[in-house]
């Protein structure tokens, strides 16, 4: 039978004046504690294992992974029986379990403080094997650990790639490139801008999305020092810090961009209408496009997985080309890989949408009005299917297909209630646990324009706690109840389709009543993830992600915007989910840590080049 | 007046198989997902809050566990992990017990040891007692198995079986008087007349012997088979009570003691392992926990209804002694089962379950006639 707490109490009690006055030597255990994630895979516990086991005064060696067998009790038994008065826990970031062992050993009767902590994860270098041991032997001898200074490479690159456009990589870009610095800005769309210029207003402010954004973008495209690669992927990463060389794929956009003045006479006469994913879907566009009107740069490009040229091998159409009166259109250009040398890397992908389709209870791809929140950002926009007006979809019979399709019109039928529904796929164990934090923001941000826009219309917010939980987030809280939405604090079950008429149906848990209300139009506030493609990167990069998929900050408080990789950082919702104020601070830290070391680097240049000089001089004045 | 908050409550009830109530965040999904929950009893999302707070008086008074059928839906969406469907199975085991003024009850679902240690020492005592009995008191022959001279003849039986009856229903009825005392005559409920009784009495046989409300439920299969479960024990139960004598009145047995034995036997043996096959694989949201009440009650189940059918075939195939000593294995499981699961464990919701919808009713009923709680006495009229 288990010992109890109180049992093991009574025992330690007893026995603490034996502990203290028996042996003064030191009787250390070693745990190792294997964390599950990328940065553990690497090391050899074993070989760790037994090199701590050789150490002096160590007793005992245990390797424990983290996720089972951290009950303090049980911890304290077996310290106990190994009459232990020091633990040294070894791991990626070991304080974070340091609570658990203090108490265990606390509980043997032992000096609860008498905690060392080896932590792998310090001071970026990459973790290794032989790294660890020497953290270890450290730890066990009392001694701070001093890493062998840093090897900056002879010839530092002052060159940063930034991998992702939207404001996070704008913000990053414009910091390093304004202090004249080059900055390569690689984007995998075909314009800069990112999630924000899909917004039409942001919170709680409830400025221009575009309106703030569109200058920083503009003065990317004018920034001589800024080198913008847009529809192109990093394909490969080798070197260090210092001096990264990377493989950039150039997808071509068949469209010469200095030529191309954004005129539109080419799109019109295009044959091929496809959906718009700028639009997120609920728009359509032509083979050869632009994004958005204000995209950077500011050119139109072909789509060659439907362009008829390019799919029938150069025999069809081609009339765009022909159409331009600049000439600007190239059908036959080639991609092409560039190779990229440089000495700090940020990485700045921002996220994707959950796929609200994974939650069917709310009928999404099965209703034609239910959005997520993305889609309806787009239709709210000026520059979204309808000008900005929210109105429901109406059936329309495609010409060329034949079939009948829900579409958004202009002057489509307007909602008499709108619902929108908080934590569609987050703090869900069935789909993400964690929070994705700017949901109800911009939930909240959705009720207002629904009441701006529609006066008459009813809004509902079905939310589980309501987060507004920085600057102005709280007034602009009590802003939106006071404009008249309904707050419904209950997680909605589900919505369904009677004749044609939406129902939404849940408990108001404060009330204690269900609730079923017809509505016309359902907003689901998904949750952010991980930007597909997110874990093809990291591995390019060698830079390890947590639990959720998101890159790993080397440590959430003190490191937040480094990688355990030295000259790579992150910006952005890609380390986790946050609003765009602290995207934008968090890519101002990223770009002075690489300005640091280009700083540093410059600096050790001229002071290198200036001892040259002054040897060079006291040699010639003695001679 | 406030009420009063046991912190103990949650983890009492841990050993009724609640365990992870505390993770709910009280988001209102289950109740409105659950296809029974409807104003005024919304549910489980308060019973689970109730639990939380350690609001025993008010879980003690609640109706809400009853009006559960456990199809699983709510805890399939609950995005805590928090098993509200569990939840309200172990608040049903607490209830259980709380009514039972014995105390027997809580013992045994607390303790699986103490469970099986009674069913064990009652079982031993049944064989011991009937083998006794059958030498000195009986035929005296384990050779003869029909007849007035049957070495378990079958008037004694009957009289065995129908004292044993009315002491378990008698203590089933006394547990029944506290579940209204509890859920009547507490201060949220309000005062119910006689003439309303009366008028809704016939809601009892009604759910009794169709439990409809189960068909409410998403998933259909729960409900058939709890239907066939409990028609085919019924008949056998008839079988048993009263037409003892043709059961054994052998060789020959008579024609309708055959048809509706054999219909019963196949249907208790199907359905219980169709139950417990359900809880080895997890198939279903209401499959993925198991009590040790569950495993005991499937177990004596089957147990009592293949021995039924061994001792049966052994009658046929002219082997009464062989026959005579499974009756008696046989009634070392029934026994035991009857005496625990009737007043004390799993099948008393025999009872709760119509009673708490025939009161659900009438509090309903009576509430919209404008009678006020015990515990908020009308206003006094102004004198005119």
């Amino acid at each position: 039978m288990r010992e109890s707490v109180n049992q093991i109490r009574k025992r330690s009690v007893e026995s603490k004046a034996e502990t203290v006055t028996t042996s003064s030597a030191a009787r250390i255990g070693v745990f190792l504690l294997r964390e599950g994630n990328d940065a553990s895979a690497v090391l050899d516990f074993p070989s760790i294992a037994d090199f701590a086991a050789q150490l002096p005064d160590v007793s005992v060696v245990r390797t424990i992974a983290v996720s089972s067998a951290m009950d303090p009790e049980k911890l304290a038994i077996e310290i106990k029986e190994a009459t232990l008065n020091t633990i040294v826990l070894a791991a990626n970031h070991p304080g974070f379990y340091k609570p658990a062992f203090s108490r265990a050993l606390a509980l043997a009767g032992g000096d609860g403080s008498q905690i060392r902590l080896a932590s792998f994860g310090e001071r970026g270098d990459g973790v290794s094997t032989k790294r660890a041991k020497g953290l270890i032997t450290c730890a066990v001898q009392g001694v701070p650990f001093k890493p062998n200074p840093t090897h900056v490479a002879a010839t530092f690159n002052t060159a940063t790639l930034v991998i992702g456009g939207g404001v996070a990589g704008i913000q990053a870009a414009l910091e390093i490139a304004e202090s004249g610095h080059k900055v390569y800005l690689v984007e995998r769309t075909g314009t800069i801008g990112g999630r924000m210029a899909m917004f039409d207003k942001t919170f709680p402010t409830l400025d221009c999305a575009a309106c703030i954004l569109t200058p920083k973008m503009v003065a990317v495209s004018q920034n001589a020092n800024i080198e913008l690669l847009v529809l192109s992927e990093v394909q490969e990463v080798s070197g260090g810090f210092g001096q990264f060389q990377v493989k950039v794929l150039k997808h071509a956009t068949r469209v010469d961009s200095d030529a191309c003045v954004a005129c539109g006479d080419c799109a019109r006469f295009c044959p091929v209408t496809t959906a718009s994913e700028f639009d997120m879907g609920i728009a359509t566009r032509k083979g050869i496009f632009i994004p958005f009107p204000q995209a950077v740069p500011n050119t139109y490009m072909i789509d060659p997985a439907y362009c008829t040229w390019v799919l029938s091998d150069g025999k069809k159409c081609g009339a765009c080309a022909k159409k331009c009166s600049k000439g600007a259109v190239h059908l036959d250009a080639k991609d092409e890989t560039v190779e990229l040398e440089v000495g700090n890397i940020i990485v700045a992908t921002g996220y994707d949408a959950l796929d609200a389709r994974r939650v069917e209870r709310y009928g999404y791809g099965t209703y034609p009005n239910v959005l997520n929140s993305l889609e309806f950002e787009r239709l709210t926009n000026a520059s979204g299917p309808t000008g900005g007006k929210i109105v429901m979809k109406t059936k329309k019979l495609n010409k060329k297909t034949k079939h009948e399709e829900w579409v958004f019109e202009p002057d489509g039928p307007k909602p008499k209630a709108v619902a929108i529904i908080h934590c569609v796929g987050s703090r869900d164990k069935n789909y993400n646990a964690y929070c994705s934090r700017v949901c109800c923001m911009y939930s909240l941000k959705f009720a207002h324009l629904v009441r701006e826009k529609l006066p008459e219309a009813k809004c509902y917010e079905y939310y589980i706690d309501m987060r507004a939980f920085g600057k102005g987030y709280e007034e602009f809280h009590e802003r939106i109840r006071e404009e008249g939405v309904s707050l419904v604090r209950g997680r909605s079950a589900t919505v369904t389709d009677r004749d044609g008429q939406l129902y939404i149906h849940g408990e108001d848990t404060l009330a204690e009543h269900l609730i079923t209300l017809p509505v016309d139009m359902v907003l689901l506030s998904v949750g952010l993830q991980p930007s597909h493609g997110s874990d093809e990167l990291a591995e390019k990069l060698c830079i390890p992600r947590d639990g959720d998929g998101w890159f790993r900050e080397l440590n959430y408080n003190s490191e937040p915007n480094t990688t355990q990789r030295e000259g790579i950082y992150v910006a952005g919702v890609c380390q986790g989910p946050k609003d765009i104020p602290d995207t934008v601070a968090q890519a101002s830290a990223a770009a002075a840590h690489a300005l640091r070391s280009i700083v540093g680097a410059e600096a050790r240049q001229r002071a290198a080049a200036l001892q040259t000089t002054l040897e060079a001089a006291a040699l010639a004045a003695r001679s | 007046m406030a009420v009063r908050a046991n912190p103990e409550l949650i983890d009492d009830l841990e050993r009724f198989g609640a365990k992870d109530a505390i993770k709910c965040y009280q988001c209102g999904n289950c109740s409105a997902a659950c296809s029974h929950s409807d104003d005024p009893y919304v549910f489980p999302r308060q019973s689970m809050r109730y639990l939380q707070m350690g609001l025993e008086k008010p879980l003690r008074s609640a109706l809400d566990p009853w009006l559960c059928y456990y199809c699983g839906k709510c805890s399939e969406q609950c995005p805590r992990g928090a098993e509200p469907g569990e939840t309200m199975m172990g608040m049903r085991r607490w209830l259980t017990s709380e009514y039972d003024f014995t105390g027997i009850s809580r013992l045994l679902y607390r303790s699986w040891g103490a469970e099986l240690a009674t069913i064990l020492t009652v079982a031993l005592l049944t064989g011991i007692g009937f083998l006794t009995f059958g030498f000195l008191g009986g035929g005296g022959n384990l050779s003869v198995y029909d007849g007035p001279s049957a070495f378990l003849p079958p008037h004694a039986i009957h009289v065995f079986d129908w004292t044993m009856g009315i002491i378990l229903a008698l203590l089933l009825s006394i547990n029944c008087i506290r579940m209204w005392h509890f859920t009547m005559r507490n201060e949220r409920a309000v005062p119910v007349s006689l003439s309303l009784y009366a008028s809704f009495l016939l809601l009892l046989p009604v759910h009794f012997f169709t439990q409809k409300r189960f068909r409410h439920c998403e998933n259909k299969t729960p409900w058939t088979n709890h239907l066939i479960l409990m028609l085919s024990y019924l008949t056998m139960l008839t079988l048993i009570m009263v037409f003892l004598k043709e059961m054994q009145s052998g060789p020959q047995i008579n024609w309708y003691a055959h048809t509706f034995g054999y219909l019963s036997a196949i249907g208790l043996v199907g359905t219980s392992i169709f139950a417990i096959q359900g809880r080895i694989k997890k198939d279903a949201a209401y499959h993925r926990h198991s009590h040790e009440s569950d495993w005991m009650f499937l177990g004596l189940l089957l147990f009592v209804s293949v021995t039924g059918i061994v001792q049966h075939i052994l009658h046929r195939a002219g082997l009464p002694m062989a026959a005579n000593i499974t009756y008696i294995v046989h009634l070392m499981g029934v026994v035991p089962m009857l005496a625990l699961e009737v007043p004390f464990s799993k099948w008393s919701h025999l009872a709760y379950r119509p009673l708490a919808i025939y009161f659900a009713q009438l509090q309903q009923a009576a509430q919209a006639e404008g009678a006020t709680p015990f515990g908020r006495p009308a206003k006094p009229q102004p004198v005119a």
